[in-house]
């Protein structure tokens, strides 16, 4: 997982035919100078996003191997079951985009249900929409563990689950289909390049990590230690602390690094609310655009603003725009053809260069 | 389920139920006794009755409602909110209210599936064992110390779930459940219903004898109504609130024990707000905030209510999280001026 372009270019030949199959469009080819030089082209060929395999040597699923039958999507009904309240960038263009997407292709009979983050009512959602006759179910898992009665009536009627952003620990291709989310290591290793690439390879630098004890802060963390370890060991991280993904605590635990710490010349904030946090502590601390570098992930509209306005160095997207790809994905999965087991959805990156250009894709 | 008048002798206007004798004097007062009884009838399972409205509607509206798949998922994920909200008619009824609930809940589900380890009856009996002896703990502090029962469960409420993020390493562990027995116990079961709903149905029964024909019930219904007065009589207040928190926690620990067996696993994202539909259920159910009145027929209809208003929402389909929220709210709202305008209907006859 860890190298994900990497990767592709070691998989044997075999592999790289099943991928290819599996994959009719970009995939691995397709790099990140390609996603930043299409900003000019129009949004909806932006909403189009690149995929490609991980896991081992490029496995993959057919339907025969998953024992489901085909049927027409259009005519179906299909679950999409969300999360989170739809009160933050990422859940509104999550939901958006799977909604849209199933209008674009005429799927009529879409259900979405939202679990207000509460995870017997998710269960509950999905094995409602369950007994409601769909024949498709995408799932935002709020929880990894605890979907065995959701797997076993789904199993019991061989109803394709594919997750999107979040993983259910159980067996792809079996207990769910498959799983799209983003390569959130992958996304710490590319913060690291733009902060390394703003600091000029020394300095310190300070991280606010996201909530503890779930693998989007534990992923985004190893991947830019690891990244500064191997590529910059000039640059010393010399503060971590969590702000739990919230705005207020960034902005909190901010404040007191720049009481604590006055040396700092780079904050890592590993999602976009932090970063905005932080840039008002900074404001308040009398600080000027550009004197403390900061790198962020996410992308939502106000971080890419940001760094127009010049407070932030480069944004690392985690894209939510599921739609496309986890209906692409069903469909060829429905046509018999091999899918991976695990997609990874392509994330853009923001800096300087393309920010204002850019700023109609950030959602 | 259970006799109404039972209910309606200890009720909020403290009358015996109205009978409406061959010897009215008219044909007038025949109508108007009728009308009271109605009254009575509609105060007391205004929820049942908004529960059946809404059946007949969800029936018509949507094809996928009343299907034995739909109908089996409804009552299958309200039996763990069953389980704690029965737990706290008696606490409410007694006149007191337990927030920690939600917390004890998740605590059983981690530890149930920690237990699970050493096999069935370790499942069981250590989240009951624990989280009855902070329902103990809780009972003693309000019965015996004349602590608000607010604080002392809200005191539980954070206490108990920092006991869990311990036992879980800060929630990043989750306990699987490793014992077969113990997830059949959630997972399995007669005629397609899992065994979660027939205890459910079986200890509401049990609420319902306990509470309506055995001297504790009428010492909780007591305490409730005037706790000086029953102190006066000779009423064990302190032993009663006792009693009625244990069992609350107790519940609350096996609700979590039934719902980990489910999952497979001790999820510790749990039960966030847990106590606030519970006692939401309750409330509806047609039980009194300020004590002395209620029962446990009206707590099930008003957590099938919850579950009913939900599915609905979900048959519907596209709403956003923000509508679903207003038109639950709504709802609930509904329900209860319903039943104030009933009540005040059958004052004025």
């Amino acid at each position: 997982m860890s190298k994900q372009s990497g990767r592709c270019r070691h998989l044997p030949l075999a592999a790289v035919t099943a991928v290819a199959l599996a994959l009719a469009a970009s995939g691995c080819a397709k790099t990140e100078d390609d996603a930043s030089s299409q900003s000019g082209a129009d949004a909806q060929a932006q909403q189009q996003v690149a995929q490609s395999p991980a896991g081992g040597a490029g496995a993959t699923c057919t339907l025969r191997q998953f024992g489901g039958q085909k049927f027409d999507l259009k005519s179906a009904v299909v679950g999409f079951s969300q999360s989170e309240k739809e009160a933050n960038p990422f859940r509104i263009a999550e939901t958006k985009s799977i909604k849209d997407e199933a209008a674009k292709l005429g799927i009529t009979k879409l259900r979405v249900t939202n679990a207000q983050s509460q995870f017997s009512k998710q269960i509950a959602d999905v094995q409602q929409l369950i007994a409601q006759g769909a024949r498709l179910l995408v799932i935002a898992p709020l929880n990894s563990d605890g979907w065995e009665p959701v797997l076993r009536q789904a199993a019991a009627k061989k109803i394709p689950i594919i997750t999107v952003d979040r993983k259910i620990n159980a067996r792809p291709c079996g207990d769910y289909l498959t799983f799209i989310g983003s390569d959130f290591y992958q996304q710490g290793r590319r913060a690291a390049d733009q902060m390394i690439k703003a600091l000029g390879g020394k300095g310190k630098v300070a991280i606010l990590l996201g909530a503890p004890g779930n693998n989007v802060t534990t992923d985004r963390t190893n991947g830019f230690k690891d990244r500064i370890k191997e590529k910059a060991p000039g640059i010393q991280i010399s503060f971590e602390q969590t702000a739990e993904f919230t705005r207020e605590k960034g902005q909190q635990v901010t404040e007191q690094l720049v009481q604590s710490n006055p040396d700092i010349d780079g904050i890592y904030a590993e999602n976009d609310e932090m970063a905005l946090g932080a840039v008002t502590a900074l404001k308040g601390a009398g600080k000027q655009p550009g004197d403390i570098k900061i790198v962020s992930i996410d992308g939502t509209r106000g971080a890419v603003r940001a760094i127009v306005d010049g407070w932030l160095q480069a944004v690392i997207e985690s894209n939510p725009r599921f739609g496309p790809l986890a209906f692409s994905t069903a469909q060829k999965f429905l046509e018999g053809h091999p899918i991976p087991e695990k997609v990874v959805i392509q994330d853009r990156e923001y800096t300087k260069e393309n920010a204002e250009d850019s700023l109609g894709l950030a959602y | 389920m259970t006799d109404p008048t039972a209910i309606t002798t200890d009720g909020a206007t403290g009358r015996p139920a109205p009978s409406a004798g061959p010897s009215s004097p008219s044909a007038d007062a025949g109508a108007a006794a009728r009308r009271e009884r109605l009254g009575h009838l509609l105060q007391h399972h205004g929820a049942s009755l908004v529960l059946l409205g809404l059946a007949v509607f969800g029936t018509v509206a949507f094809d996928a409602f009343a299907t034995g798949a739909n109908l089996r998922a409804i009552v299958v994920s309200s039996s763990f909110l069953a389980i704690v909200a029965l737990g706290m008619t008696f606490v409410i009824i007694s006149g007191g209210i337990d927030l920690s609930v939600g917390s004890l809940f998740v605590l059983g589900g981690v530890l149930a599936a920690y237990g699970s380890r050493a096999g069935l009856l370790a499942a069981l009996a250590l989240p009951l064992a624990v989280c009855g002896a902070i329902g103990l703990l809780q009972g003693v502090l309000i019965g015996r110390l004349g602590m608000a029962p607010f604080i002392v469960t809200l005191a539980g409420l954070l206490g108990v779930r920092g006991l869990m993020l311990a036992v879980s390493d800060e929630g990043a562990t989750t306990y699987l459940v490793e014992d077969r027995a113990f997830a059949s116990l959630g997972q399995d079961g007669p005629f397609g219903v899992t065994w979660p709903v027939w205890i459910t149905v079986a200890l509401a029964a049990a609420g319902v004898v306990l509470l309506q024909r055995t001297g504790f019930g009428q010492n909780v219904y007591a305490v409730g109504g005037n706790e000086e007065a029953a102190s006066l009589m000779g009423v064990p207040v302190v032993r009663t609130k006792i009693l009625v928190y244990l069992l609350s926690g107790l519940l609350a620990g096996l609700a979590g024990a039934l719902n980990a067996a489910r999952l497979s696993s001790g999820v510790t994202i749990l039960g966030i707000g847990l106590e606030l539909d519970a006692i939401a259920a309750v409330v509806i159910g047609g039980t009194l905030l300020t004590g002395g009145v209620g029962g446990v027929t009206g707590t099930m209809a008003g957590v099938l209510l919850l579950g009913v208003i939900q599915n609905l929402i979900n048959q519907v389909g596209n709403l956003t999280s923000a509508v679903q929220q207003v038109v639950s709210g709504a709802f609930l709202v509904l329900v209860v001026v319903a039943q104030r305008v009933l009540s005040r209907t059958q004052r004025l006859t």
